[in-house]
């Protein structure tokens, strides 16, 4: 090592040999054993002491479990890495702590939902009507098959008109030039805003008021228009936006107008994209209540008229919530879980489809 | 050669405007929807303005300020003043429990977990951000509201002399404290969404020269990822709170609806939600409280267009790859 002007020349680098063990695969066991003991102790030592002193979960959970994780965690993370560990350890901490509580928050809603839910499941609950239900009526009678019929109906009535509209919207945001595009992608941002309730006073105040109308299916499928739009806007948006620039370029150089260039390239290299968009516009809105409250108001039987009250999901939650009968609340659940699965469904379709998509890119 | 030449193509009018009818359709029908969309927000405020002006003109600047709700006297005594503040008062709940826990879920599914976690974890978060708000309502009611009231009366015994969760009515059920925790359930995964798409963007290498400085990950967390994620993640936090100022039904079932306003106690059962009041008074209001309900959605539909609108600005200028 006399002299340290070595050439940076790749060819004249000297070789160093490779180290025969690898040092960054090489196990610590003592480091492992540290790391799991200071994770471990503490939950063990407070549900001890939890059971031995009688001590409130809550308590137990914020002033004995946490300043002895983070006791533990700090003194372990100094003795590996020093100083620097310290604080890592805090972050560590702090991130799993809160993480952790997010997730049980969310299992505790899912969780409530399916196992409540499912005592009300049968395949009558699914298929029949609601007439002559009172909320004491056993739950062998009755179920929500006219409910899913009226949300079926009055989502897709939204969707048949929304779905257009938003695509075009997401059209006029990536395909034109024109210089409203920012105030438009501004506006549609904050549509999704909107609060639900206010969508079905808007439909109230302008269609039933105006045309003096009675409740129906299809106020109810223009209440859900504003909600659902920016959703399918936004995605279909990003969805266009990653079909490369040279696609449609190329489709103009072969002499091609722009509506034939969007049709014929543009909109089937982003389908899969957009068919996400209709089914995430479509989750987004099939448990929307209030706005459904205001327009549709509520019905018992089997019905497929849009222009008069119709069952649907939401409101049939709602009738049964409120009742203190535990059939009543039964059925609540169970149709909740009903929903619940409606929209588990749609997601695991729109990511089957978004796969499908990542898989063909790769090729 | 010059045959070839002869043979070219007649020269075609260069132009970026559509030159055929059919191009003209295409764009005018997109420029139509586009245009319809601001005509949409602008027939909404039209429509309540319109409905709502008899309200302002019988209840005066007293609609917004004051606190009484009598619809049964002649001229009806319609304010609300504690709605409006409730509804303030439960978003700003939901949104300061709902920052940590979405913070650390977008750093934990970004910087810490294994990428099969992290994708399972997103794929969560995303799937709660579509739980129907009727759902969560009935789970907040049934199952969340005994434990957070168990925790209301714990915070309430612990920390009571301090004024914001000091109570006189010892029970807490229906508290505004409730309301925030289901709002901030619902708005967790709006934020987390945007801060861990903020915190993916961000440039590698300023991290990893922090931490090659001898920065420790708490330094280049605070330091580094904050400081540049910070606009974006503001902006993600006044999307929830939009959503929490609008939030109706879940708010319906575990508040307590009063109109004897609630400043700052959150651990007492009295609240307000303009949203949720509008639900409840709906089915037997008069002419004149529905007119008096249409000016509430009016004000609160200002209120989340404005918070929104101020939301997506902040976001987009936060995140320029995607303009």
């Amino acid at each position: 090592m006399t002299d340290m002007r070595v050439s940076l020349d790749p060819g004249n680098l000297p070789q160093l040999p490779r180290p025969a063990t690898e040092p960054w695969k090489a196990k610590n066991p003592t480091r492992t054993v540290k790391v799991v003991a200071a994770s471990v102790i503490p939950v063990l030592l407070t549900v001890s002491l939890a059971l031995l002193f009688q001590i409130d979960y809550a308590i137990a959970a914020i002033l004995v479990f946490l300043p002895l994780q983070i006791i533990s965690s700090v003194w372990v993370g100094r003795n590996l890495y020093g100083k620097k560990g310290q604080a890592d350890a805090l972050l560590v901490v702090f991130t799993i702590f809160f993480s952790a509580f997010v997730g049980v928050l969310l299992t505790s809603v899912v969780w409530s939902v399916v196992s409540q839910g499912l005592k009300a499941m049968s395949w009558q609950f699914i298929s029949q009507n609601n007439i002559y239900i009172t909320p004491t009526t056993s739950l062998e009678y009755g179920g929500v098959g006219a409910a899913i019929l009226g949300s079926g109906l009055i989502v897709g009535l939204a969707t048949l008109v929304t779905v257009p509209l938003g695509l075009l919207v997401a059209v006029y945001l990536t395909e034109t030039r024109s210089k409203l595009r920012n105030t438009v992608r501004t506006l549609v941002q904050a549509m999704s805003g909107l609060p639900s309730v206010v969508a079905g006073l808007f439909i109230y105040s302008s269609l039933i008021l105006v045309f003096r109308l009675g409740y129906g299916g299809w106020l109810g499928s223009a209440a859900l228009l504003p909600l659902m739009l920016p959703t399918v806007a936004r995605v279909a948006e990003e969805a266009l936006r990653l079909v490369p620039q040279d696609l449609r370029n190329g489709a103009y150089a072969l002499g091609a107008p722009a509506y034939r260039a969007f049709l014929q390239v543009t909109l089937p290299a982003a389908r899969s994209g957009l068919i996400t968009a209709v089914i995430l516009g479509v989750a987004r809105v099939i448990g929307e209540t209030a706005p459904l409250l205001l327009t549709v108001n509520s019905a018992n039987g089997t019905s497929a008229d849009m222009t008069q009250p119709l069952a649907s999901l939401p409101t049939y939650i709602f009738s049964y919530i409120h009742n203190v009968n535990d059939t009543s609340v039964q059925r609540a659940w169970g149709a909740a879980l009903m929903v619940l699965i409606l929209v588990a469904v749609l997601f695991t379709a729109a990511r089957l489809v978004s796969r499908d998509k990542t898989a063909k890119k790769r090729k | 050669m010059s045959e070839a030449l002869t043979s070219a193509p007649a020269k075609r009018k260069l132009s970026t405007k559509p030159h055929s009818v059919a191009d003209r359709v295409f764009y005018g029908l997109a420029r139509a929807a586009a245009y319809g969309a601001i005509v949409l927000v602008a027939l909404i405020l039209v429509f309540l303005l319109i409905r709502s002006v008899p309200t302002f003109a019988q209840q005066g600047i007293g609609f917004i300020g004051g606190s009484t709700w009598n619809g049964s006297i002649d001229p009806p005594v319609l304010q609300i003043g504690p709605m409006l503040w409730g509804s303030i008062l439960i978003a700003i709940c939901g949104v300061l429990l709902a920052v940590p826990m979405s913070i650390a879920t977008a750093y934990f599914i970004e910087f810490m977990a294994s990428k099969r976690i992290a994708a399972v974890a997103t794929v969560i978060v995303d799937l709660l951000a579509a739980i129907p708000s009727i759902v969560i309502g009935l789970w907040g009611m049934l199952v969340f509201t005994p434990v957070a009231a168990h925790w209301a009366s714990l915070l309430n015994k612990g920390l009571g002399w301090f004024p914001v969760f000091a109570s006189s009515t010892k029970s807490y059920l229906g508290t505004p404290f409730i309301a925030g925790w289901i709002v901030a359930v619902m708005i967790v995964p709006i934020i987390t969404s945007v801060a861990r798409e903020i915190f993916s963007q961000m440039d590698r290498d300023i991290i990893n020269a922090a931490l090659a400085l001898g920065g420790s990950k708490a330094t280049s967390f605070f330091g580094v990822i904050l400081p540049t994620a910070s606009g974006g993640i503001v902006g993600g936090v006044l999307l929830g709170m939009g959503r929490a100022l609008g939030e109706t039904v879940a708010i319906y079932y575990v508040l307590n609806l009063s109109f004897d306003i609630n400043w700052v106690d959150v651990l007492e059962n009295r609240g307000g939600s303009i949203a949720s009041v509008i639900l409840s008074k709906f089915g037997e209001a008069t002419t004149q409280e529905i007119s008096a309900l249409m000016a509430a959605g009016l004000a609160l539909f200002t209120i989340t267009l404005l918070v929104n609108w101020v939301a997506a600005w902040i976001v987009n200028l936060a995140q320029p790859w995607r303009r």
